[in-house]
């Protein structure tokens, strides 16, 4: 049955002749109440959107936040003083029309200019910050944007502060021609400064971020983060499409695809944005508190140093070589975890990509700021795939050894755990230049200026291995091997057949007590007979014990000492 | 007065207050979901607005699309049903903002009832029985037997942080309790890893008696007698009645003014429903108030012979209640029976589909509240209730045969429904004898 119009309409007793009804207004939606969203088109309630971050309750896209709006989202109350408040520019093409323009924004926006800049702190840590306000000429950089926020740093430098810039423009301001170049250039410039002294600065960009300021400020952090679905480039998509005669793929461009190229260390939530910069603020401070009792609680662990039992069994090295590649042995995730605590992966090498046979970031170790680098393989078939099995690319060794070099900026230890058949052996490998990245890390890790230490907890794969290993001291578990090529390919290579592996683990003298016996490494740590994520306790405490003591005992050295150790290291192999 | 009035709902109550409104002469607007484009309300309304896909999240629930509608519609009021945003203070709020009538209590009075421990405090002011129970922890049992002595025998004794039974004892005397109490606490222990108590009042077999009421803007405030609904399952109510068999004509008045005491504490105004728990020894405690117009407001219209939904709307639009308490009087019986589009030997598992054909029965004192209509096809993203029958009689015994006769009449083909599960409750000796209680389904064995 169809009911379509099949109905009477009600007999209103309402007259319809029209006339309007004084005093009686009838509903209405009063201004600001609701506001529409951008990304999805819906009609979203204006209180909801202003007390959840300025997300869409329904499409979750994220809005857009003023600069003052975003302090009050991360300041602690009332700490936020502001600096160069009333700083403005000129006009130094003389452009027509520009300082009307400018001035109209100004009444408009309530901002003298498109970035706000001062002091605050985060969870009570204080920090330099500057947030660009897109309303204002899309928080284009002109001369007076590139003032404020070279104040801003420089004052930073000045004070010793760490600084937060939260970027959003639509790159140079063109009204201003060459001098918005310039801001590029001195921006820069002031950063290097800043980061020279030893300070901590944090990017965060914010959609849209592009052209001078992508180009110049934005990509300088220690730790650049992103939200969601910014849109980051130098040039911006119209521009390429237009340029190329091309239609660019979804996603381009975007937060998500920058973390795959490994230009941004994370994508951060709005609502986590506080949280997570209060740590790194924290893990960067100075005279770090917990430090200091570390170096106490060393001292009193100290005696314990020389219960280290290690075993070493006459098992059949062939027996190592299958234990060291079992497919529930523990992985590098697994030691982060459980050693270290508030571990902030960092990703990517900036040049390239994001390796993920290679995990790095920050962690605490009982309190004290340390840089782990662990090579990574997964613990199921999928997981391996993700991960390549553990074998590196050339931009995983290039994002170790930036954050090594970071680690030495902020001077905190290095540790590393290597687990790898060897490093990834492909054409993109070869192409990126793989051979380039093992000795870079070689040479660069030689000369590190902080305390490095490498264990090897599974395969410790030839020159994919040494890469992560130039370390103070290197430090093998029971089962572990490390060779200058698998027992397979060492086969393969002297006696043309492959499948005399096991007598090639044998002669190649690659597990821990061999390599122990012949001085490659410092330390062995002893393994229960089944060793997986289930068992793995004892093995994990004696390494908590042992990293202890070598904190302890390298992070008294001065650089040159430490160096020297290194060098004559390996000067004597 | 109000001239339009946009409904926000959908199934029979919109429907119900769709037809009311015509009878008014007030003009309709239905809200529908893309689901329910050929739904009855869309079709019988005089204007019809899409706020969205089939997903209740995304329709009718949606405060921003329904706004919306009734600014676009020109309606000056919104009736909100039951379910969906009735009870949601935060809708109500945003109607107060927009100068939309919203058929119901203020959201200040939606919010403050809305939450429990609030509730409970207002009616304890009021001199409105609540359940007794200890507010602060205990954690031994020397202070637990004082505390139970105070709260009256039996006693249920539970873990602060129970759930599933865990933590869960009753004591029925007080040479029970210390070992219940130990038992409890040692399980709280065990399970949760927290030895903190509560001791509340253990209410044995009740009934669930609920009253309405009516509140208008200027403090008038009357209850319309009770509606027993407790054959219910799963907290879903099944079937209602009034007056129900278990109340005398004190009884009755004593929770009526109870009801009535509640609602003015509340500073309540439209219609609402104060739900009590009825023990055999007749002390009864307030459970809860919904601010909203009820599923099974039928039952009540007949004995009373006063059309709810009218008198939302007269009170919405500032009109004085016409009638006071005197003037209210239970005629007869009345018994509704909730049809839903479900299968009983399948578990209750919902049977959305198309009606290929229907027959619902008709005549002297049966009422169908219903959506459905021959070819039309109940989407799965709603509730299953399709039809609400209700019968009127002189008495209980010969309502219950109305609605014997009435449901033996009912065929609707295409779907399964529970008319022959409700057929079979209404020939069951104990419901017949009115001896019923909440627990009356959990016991209740039916055969086709």
């Amino acid at each position: 049955m169809k009911l379509d119009n099949m109905f009477k309409k009600t007999n209103s007793s309402v007259d319809k002749k029209g006339y309007i009804t004084l005093g009686r207004s009838g509903p209405m939606v009063p201004e600001g109440l609701l506001r529409k969203c951008n990304k999805c088109g819906a009609a979203i309630i204006a209180e909801d959107v202003r007390r959840d971050h300025y997300i869409c309750p329904k499409c979750g896209g994220y809005f857009r936040v003023h600069a003052y709006r975003r302090i009050e989202m991360l300041a602690d109350e009332g700490s936020f003083q502001e600096w160069d408040s009333h700083l403005q520019g000129g006009n130094p093409l003389e452009y027509r029309g520009y300082e009307e323009k400018l001035e109209g924004l100004r009444e408009k926006t309530g901002l003298t200019e498109a970035v706000v800049t001062g002091r605050m702190l985060i969870d009570g840590s204080a920090a330099a910050v500057g947030v660009c306000d897109g309303r204002f000429l899309m928080a284009s950089m002109g001369e007076a944007v590139g003032e404020k926020i070279t104040r801003a740093v420089e004052r930073a430098t000045e004070e010793g502060l760490p600084l937060i810039l939260f970027a959003c423009s639509g790159g140079a301001r063109m009204q201003e021609g060459i001098m918005s170049l310039m801001q590029m250039a001195k921006t820069a410039a002031a950063l290097k400064r800043h980061s020279d002294a030893g300070l901590l600065y944090i990017s965060v960009l914010t959609d849209p971020t592009t052209g001078g300021v992508t180009a110049s400020f934005a990509m300088l952090g220690d730790v650049i983060l992103a939200e969601p679905k910014a849109l980051i480039g130098f040039a911006g998509p119209r521009v390429i499409e237009q340029t190329i005669r091309q239609k660019l793929p979804k996603g381009f461009q975007r937060s998500e695809f920058l973390l795959e190229h490994g230009f941004i260390d994370g994508i951060v939530r709005r609502e986590n944005m506080k949280e997570t910069l209060s740590g790194l603020l924290k893990l960067h401070e100075k005279n770090n508190a917990a430090w200091q009792e570390k170096d106490e609680s060393a001292f009193r662990e100290k005696g314990q140093n020389e219960n280290v039992e290690y075993f070493l069994d006459d098992r059949d090295a062939w027996a190592h070589v299958e234990a060291s590649r079992k497919a529930d042995r523990p992985v590098g995730s697994d030691y982060i975890e459980r050693l270290f605590t508030e571990f902030t992966e960092f990703h990517g090498d900036r040049l390239y990509g994001d390796d993920k046979a290679v995990i790095g970031g920050a962690a605490r170790f009982h309190g004290m700021p340390v840089t782990v680098i662990a090579q990574a393989k997964g613990t199921d078939t999928k997981g391996n795939i993700e991960r390549n099995f553990g074998m590196p690319s050339p931009e995983g060794y290039r994002k170790a050894l930036r954050l090594m070099k970071q680690a030495e900026k902020f001077s905190r230890p290095v540790i590393c755990f290597v687990d790898t058949p060897g490093a990834f052996c492909g054409l993109e490998a070869e192409e990126r230049g793989q051979g380039e990245a093992i000795a870079r890390n070689l040479y660069e890790m030689s000369g590190l200026k902080v305390p490095v230490l490498s264990v090897v907890i599974g395969e410790g794969g030839s020159g994919g291995a040494l890469a992560m290993a130039v370390a103070d001291e290197v430090w093998m578990l029971e089962n572990s091997i490390y060779s200058v090529l698998s027992p397979e390919g060492f086969a393969s290579i002297l006696w043309k057949d492959s499948s005399k592996a096991k007598e090639a683990a044998r002669v190649m003298k690659l597990t821990a007590g061999d390599l122990y016996d012949l001085g490659i490494v410092e330390r062995v740590f002893a393994e229960p007979d089944s060793y997986t994520r289930e068992t793995m306790g004892q093995t994990l405490d004696a390494l908590d014990r042992e990293i202890s003591v070598f904190l302890h005992k390298y992070c008294c050295l001065s650089e040159k000492e430490l160096t020297e150790h290194r060098y004559s290291r390996f000067r004597r192999m | 007065m109000i001239k339009k009035i946009l409904i926000a709902n959908r199934g029979e109550i919109a429907v119900r207050i769709i037809r009311a409104c015509r009878e008014m002469g007030i003009e309709t607007v239905a809200v529908y979901s893309e689901a329910d484009k050929e739904a009855l309300h869309t079709k019988l309304a005089d204007e019809a607005v899409c706020i969205g896909p089939a997903s209740s999240a995304d329709s009718y629930l949606s405060m921003e699309s329904i706004i919306s509608a009734t600014i676009v519609s020109g309606a000056d009021a919104i009736h909100p049903g039951f379910g969906f945003l009735s009870e949601n203070s935060k809708f109500a709020a945003l109607c107060e903002q927009c100068s939309i009538t919203f058929i119901g209590p203020s959201a200040k009075v939606i919010e403050s009832l809305g939450n429990k421990q609030e509730a409970r405090n207002t009616m304890t002011a009021a001199g409105v029985p609540v359940i007794p129970g200890s507010r602060e922890p205990v954690y031994t049992p020397q202070d637990g037997e004082e505390t139970a002595a105070s709260v009256g025998y039996p006693v249920i004794i539970k873990a602060a942080l129970g759930g599933g039974g865990k933590g869960m004892r009753v004591a029925h005397t007080p040479e029970e309790f210390v070992t219940a109490f130990q038992t409890a606490q040692k399980e709280a222990q065990m399970a949760f890893g927290d030895q903190t108590m509560y001791i509340e009042h253990f209410v044995q077999h009740p009934r669930h008696i609920e009253f309405q009421i009516l509140a208008d803007q200027f403090g008038n405030v009357i209850h319309l007698g009770e509606r027993d609904c407790s054959v219910q399952r799963n907290h879903q109510k099944m079937i209602e009645e009034s007056p129900s068999a278990a109340l005398s004509e004190e009884l009755r008045k004593k929770m009526g003014e109870a009801a009535v005491r509640a609602a003015k504490a509340a500073h309540y105004t439209n219609a609402g429903t104060i739900e009590f728990l009825l023990e055999k020894n007749g002390n009864f405690y307030f459970m809860e108030m919904n601010t909203r117009i009820q599923v099974e407001h039928p039952v009540t219209e007949w004995v009373t012979g006063i059309d709810l939904i009218k008198a939302q709307i007269r009170i919405a639009s500032g009109e004085k209640l016409s009638y006071e308490q005197k003037d209210v009087k239970l005629t007869g019986h009345s018994i509704e029976c909730r049809i839903n589009a479900e299968n009983p030997e399948k578990g209750f598992l919902p049977s959305p589909g198309t009606v290929r054909d229907m027959h619902l029965p008709g005549g002297k004192g049966i009422r169908i509240d219903s959506a459905i209509y021959s070819g039309y096809t109940i989407p799965p993203y709603y509730d299953s209730m399709v039809a609400k029958l209700s019968v009127w009689a002189k008495n209980r015994k010969e309502a219950i045969r109305k609605m014997r006769s009435a449901l033996g009449e009912v065929i609707i083909e295409g779907i399964d429904t529970n008319v022959d599960y409700q057929y079979a409750i209404l020939n069951n000796p104990d419901y017949v004898a009115g001896d019923v209680d909440i627990e009356f389904i959990e016991g209740f064995e039916y055969k086709k």
